[in-house]
Formats: C-alpha cells, sequence, structure tokens
C-alpha cells in the first residue's frame, strides 16, 4: 500500500490509564477512512496524537516519509496535518472570517514577516470561497461564538481547509447536528477528497460512515480490533459485541 | 508642572503599552518595572561613563533590554498562569536587588547626571508606538497573536510556533519598557533603585486592566487616567494607592474586561458576503 500516513505500534498512557496499546495501521493516498469504536476506546486521543496534541508513550508517526513523533505540535500542523476537535474549539473571539484568514500557512509560519507581505483583498476572497465551500458565506462578520453546534463544527473544517492540508482528521464532525445538517456535511466531506490527499473521519454513527468510507478502523480499550471494507468490518463478530458492548448514541 | 504631568503620562502609557505587547501574546508580565531599569541604568551608563549620544544610548539600551526579556521568557514561558506571573515578579525583585549591590550603577545611592530628554520626545515614542499599534491591529499578525493568547494549543495545531511568538513579543515589551525607562531616567536627572520597584510594575500592569486588556486604546486611557486624575485632584494623590485600589475592585466586578473591553475585528467581508452568493 502507498501510505500517506503510518501509525506504527503507537501507545499513550495518561499515569495509569492506557488510551492506546500498540495500534498500527496506515492510510493510503486518496483514502478516506473511519475511525469507529465504543466511547472512550481511544479515537480522540488517537486523532491528538497523530496531530501532535499529544506526544505518544511509544512507538511512531510518519506522514509522507517524515518522522513525526517527537516533532512539537506546530510542526504537524506545517506539514499538512489539519484537524477538527470533537468538543469545538474555535477562536469565539474572533469573527467567523478571522477563524479561517488566522490559519493561511504563509502567515503562520513567519507571522512577524505578515505585516510586509499580507494581501489583504486577496486573502480575504480566499477565506470567502472557503466559507462558501462549508455554507457559512453569509455568516462571515459574525462573531464565531454566535454559531449553532452545526455551523461551528463547519467552521473548524474550514478553518483546517485554511492550512492548505494534505492530510484532514475529523473528530465527530457531525455531533450535534440534525439529519438534515448530517446529510449535507456526508455530501461536502465527500466533495472534499479531491482536493485533500487524504481523510480520516471519527464517527459514531456506522450509516454515515457506509459507502462514504473506503476503509474502516476499529478501536476498542485503546487497541485496533479490525481494519478493512465497512462491510466486512461490520460484520465481523468482535465489532458487533464491542458495539453492542456499548450500545449508545 | 503641567509639562511634568504630560511627560509623565507619557512614560506612563508607553509603559502600559509595554505590558499590552506581552500580553497581546497571553502572558502577564510584573517584570517590566525591571525592563525599565535595564534601559534607564544602561542608557545612563553609555551617556555618562562612556560618552554615548543619548539618540544611540536608547536605542542600544532597548535592544540589550529587548535582548534579555526575550532570554528571561524562554525559561519564564514553559511555566504557566500564575507561575509565569509569580516569576516576573520575581525578575522585578532581582532587578532591584542586583543595582542596588552593583557599584558600577551606583548601588542604593543612584546613578546622576542623566539628562537630555524633552517632553515632545516622551510624545512623539507615542504617537509612534500608537500608531505602529493600530496599524497591526488590521494585520495578519494581530490574528495569530489573538490565536495564541485564546488557544496557543489550537494555533499550535494551524502551525504556529506559539513559543516563538511569545518570546518575541516579550523581547518587544522588554525593548518599549526599557526606552520608556531610558527617557525617564534623562528627565530625572538623577536614578535610584527604588524608582524601578515591584510597585511600578504593578502599576502598569493595573493601567491595563483598568483601561482595557483587548486594545491598545484601554492601556493608554488606564495609563493616562490613573497619572492625571490624582495630579489634579489633590486629595486623590495622596490616597493615590487607596484610590487605585477601590477602582480596580470596582471595576472588576463590574467591567472585568476593562473600561474600553471592546476587541478590534481585524478585517471583514462586507460587501463582499452578497458576491460569494449566500442561500
Ligand atoms: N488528557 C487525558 N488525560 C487522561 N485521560 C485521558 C485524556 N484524554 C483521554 N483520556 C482517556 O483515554 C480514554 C480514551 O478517550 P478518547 O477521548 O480517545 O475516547 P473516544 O474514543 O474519543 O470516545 P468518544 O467516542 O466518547 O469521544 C478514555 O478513558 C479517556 O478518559
Ligand atoms: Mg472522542
Amino acid at each position: 500500500m502507498n501510505a500517506t500516513l503510518k501509525i506504527d505500534a503507537v501507545s499513550k498512557r495518561f499515569g495509569g490509564i492506557t488510551a492506546l496499546d500498540g495500534v498500527s495501521f496506515e492510510v493510503a493516498h486518496g483514502e478516506l477512512l473511519g475511525l469507529i469504536g465504543p466511547n472512550g476506546a481511544g479515537k480522540s486521543v488517537l486523532v491528538n496524537v497523530v496531530s501532535g496534541f499529544y506526544p505518544a508513550t511509544a512507538g511512531a508517526i510518519t506522514f509522507d516519509g517524515r518522522a513525526m513523533t517527537h516533532l512539537p505540535t506546530h510542526q504537524f500542523g506545517r506539514s499538512g496535518i489539519a484537524r477538527t476537535f470533537q468538543n469545538i474549539r474555535l477562536f469565539r473571539r474572533m469573527s467567523v472570517l478571522e477563524n479561517v484568514l488566522v490559519a493561511f500557512p504563509e502567515h503562520v509560519r513567519s507571522p512577524f514577516l505578515s505585516l510586509l507581505r499580507s494581501r489583504r483583498g486577496a486573502e480575504i476572497d480566499r477565506a470567502m470561497a472557503l466559507l462558501a465551500r462549508m455554507r457559512l458565506a453569509d455568516k462571515a462578520d459574525l462573531s464565531a461564538a454566535s454559531l449553532p453546534y452545526g455551523e461551528a463544527r463547519r467552521l473548524e473544517i474550514a478553518r483546517a481547509l485554511a492550512t492548505n492540508p494534505k492530510l484532514l482528521l475529523l473528530d465527530e464532525p457531525a455531533a450535534g447536528m440534525n439529519d438534515r445538517e448530517t446529510e449535507e456535511l456526508r455530501e461536502d466531506i465527500a466533495g472534499l477528497r479531491a482536493d485533500l490527499d487524504a481523510i480520516v473521519l471519527i464517527e459514531h454513527n456506522v450509516e454515515f460512515l457506509r459507502g462514504l468510507a473506503d476503509r474502516l478502523v476499529v478501536l476498542d480499550y485503546g487497541r485496533k480490533i479490525a481494519e478493512g471494507l465497512p462491510d466486512d468490518v461490520l460484520r465481523e463478530p468482535r465489532v458487533v459485541e464491542a458495539y453492542l458492548g456499548a450500545d449508545d448514541e | 508642572m503641567m509639562q511634568d504631568y504630560l511627560f509623565f503620562a507619557g512614560i506612563n502609557i508607553l509603559l502600559a503599552w509595554s505590558v499590552y505587547i506581552i500580553l497581546m501574546s497571553g502572558s502577564l508580565s510584573f517584570a517590566n518595572g525591571g525592563f525599565m531599569a535595564v534601559g534607564a541604568y544602561a542608557s545612563g551608563l553609555m551617556t555618562t561613563r562612556y560618552g554615548w549620544d543619548l539618540w544611540l544610548a536608547i536605542p542600544a539600551s532597548a535592544a540589550l533590554a529587548g535582548l534579555f526579556g526575550a532570554l528571561i521568557s524562554l525559561p519564564a514561558l514553559r511555566t504557566r498562569g500564575v507561575y509565569l506571573i509569580l516569576v516576573t515578579i520575581g525578575v522585578s525583585f532581582c532587578m532591584v536587588v542586583a543595582i542596588e549591590s552593583t557599584e558600577l550603577l551606583g548601588g542604593v545611592q543612584g546613578l546622576g547626571g542623566l539628562v537630555g530628554t524633552e517632553p515632545w520626545h516622551v510624545g512623539a515614542l507615542v504617537l509612534a508606538v500608537g500608531a505602529c499599534l493600530w496599524l497591526v491591529s488590521y494585520t495578519p499578525l494581530q490574528r495569530i497573536l489573538d490565536a495564541v493568547r485564546e488557544d496557543e494549543h489550537v494555533a499550535g495545531a494551524l502551525g504556529v510556533n506559539a513559543t516563538y511568538v511569545k518570546v518575541v513579543t516579550f523581547g518587544v515589551g522588554a525593548a518599549l519598557a526599557a526606552a520608556a525607562g531610558a527617557l525617564y531616567g534623562h528627565y530625572l536627572i538623577f536614578i535610584r533603585p527604588e524608582h524601578f520597584n515591584i510597585m511600578i510594575s504593578l502599576f502598569m500592569v493595573l493601567y491595563v486592566i483598568l483601561g482595557g486588556v483587548n486594545n491598545l486604546w484601554g492601556a493608554a486611557l488606564g495609563a493616562a487616567l490613573m497619572t492625571l486624575v490624582p495630579e489634579f485632584i489633590r486629595v486623590l494623590a495622596e490616597w493615590r494607592p487607596t484610590v487605585f485600589g477601590v477602582l480596580i475592585v470596582l471595576l472588576l466586578l463590574v467591567r472585568p474586561e476593562g473600561i474600553l473591553a471592546f476587541r478590534t475585528v481585524t478585517a471583514r467581508a462586507g460587501k463582499r458576503i452578497r458576491k460569494e452568493g449566500a442561500p
């Protein structure tokens, strides 16, 4: 497999809790990988480790051939890994438009040089195009704090896209959305595939992933218990059991 | 006398901005009285002992203090919140003690012969620094500072090197405090360690908190008010610390973000919203 992201025997412990226990899998170029598992399985921790938020306790992460494991968070962002947050973390004091503008890579890399080479009009146009894609163009001048759940999650995606990423990690992007919003989001995520090298999508609702994800990885108690094509994986007894054991949402 | 008041108001506005600049990336510094001392003493030595021109000594001492501030912030920024505040308070104390015990700097007796500052010099620097801060408040830099201040981890995930940003703002804030200190010293003629004690650092922070922590106007307003009002109402002068204390408590209850609490929006979509064909 021609992988963009390689996760090799990654473990993450918090004191006595083992949140990830030797997880390994790869994400191929062009792939949309669904990451599922019951509550507390370690999905969000995995996203945090892959985005450089938490250092791995053991194991290795390779992205586009680069060893990422011990790099500081900002190097993950600059390498082309972008993410959203399960507990939305927008810059609430800024406007919707500013939340996108702030992420443009040329300024993020050299914030002090931005004084010399900002092209304001063009940048606003670029940000508006991203907002339009996420159906937020009419909200551009509102405060980010004023957005309802669904739109806040979409804005997090727009902000992540503004970093011009290769890999996008989405942590339960449909949480808190109604059926119509969820369906729109599904279409929009499908539409992003052309511009991204790969997407990793965490979602509780397996119906959301069916027909969207190329493959699924299933975590339970910090371990990978299954991996493969969605229809195969969802039939596996261990997966059914893990889901029945923690039947929620 | 009027000139004196305006001079001190100007100095205090510069000092309040030196605190505000560091606060722009999210750190509260109680070390700026120390940076101010570096500026006053360094430029004092350069001019009185080594015969430098004041207009060379001021930028040189500001650069020195900037470097010093950046260096201090490196270990200090590893500590967070209250601990960072304690570290900067420590720096302020150490600075005074260090000056007191250094003969070259005149020790407790102080250092004399500093001349050359005119009140309009301070006015010019206030205008220049204010203009810079105002211009910056519409740039990508302002947004990145705001991001680091609000959530440095998310800023990091976007690719911002938050440590670097904070170290630089610390250095710039320290340099400005030093420039103000140099102008101040060369107006006073005679400087002593107690001119730069922890109370001075504390007052600078209070100007900003009182005036408003989110924009450049708040810091300037807080400094101007707290310098000038007591001078015109003599009763207040004696009670300055008390009035100040009561005001701060009242204000934090009523307006926790200061008198001028607004944040300047760095960019607007405006007319573009309709062009994009919103639903
Ligand atoms: N910062 C942390 N400190 C300590 N324990 C943590 C931390 N983050 C996560 N954990 C623990 O790690 C385990 C996995 O959590 P994680 O958030 O990854 O679950 P999840 O699969 O995302 O679940 P959910 O579907 O509820 O979001 C949990 O037991 C959680 O309590
Ligand atoms: Mg989670």
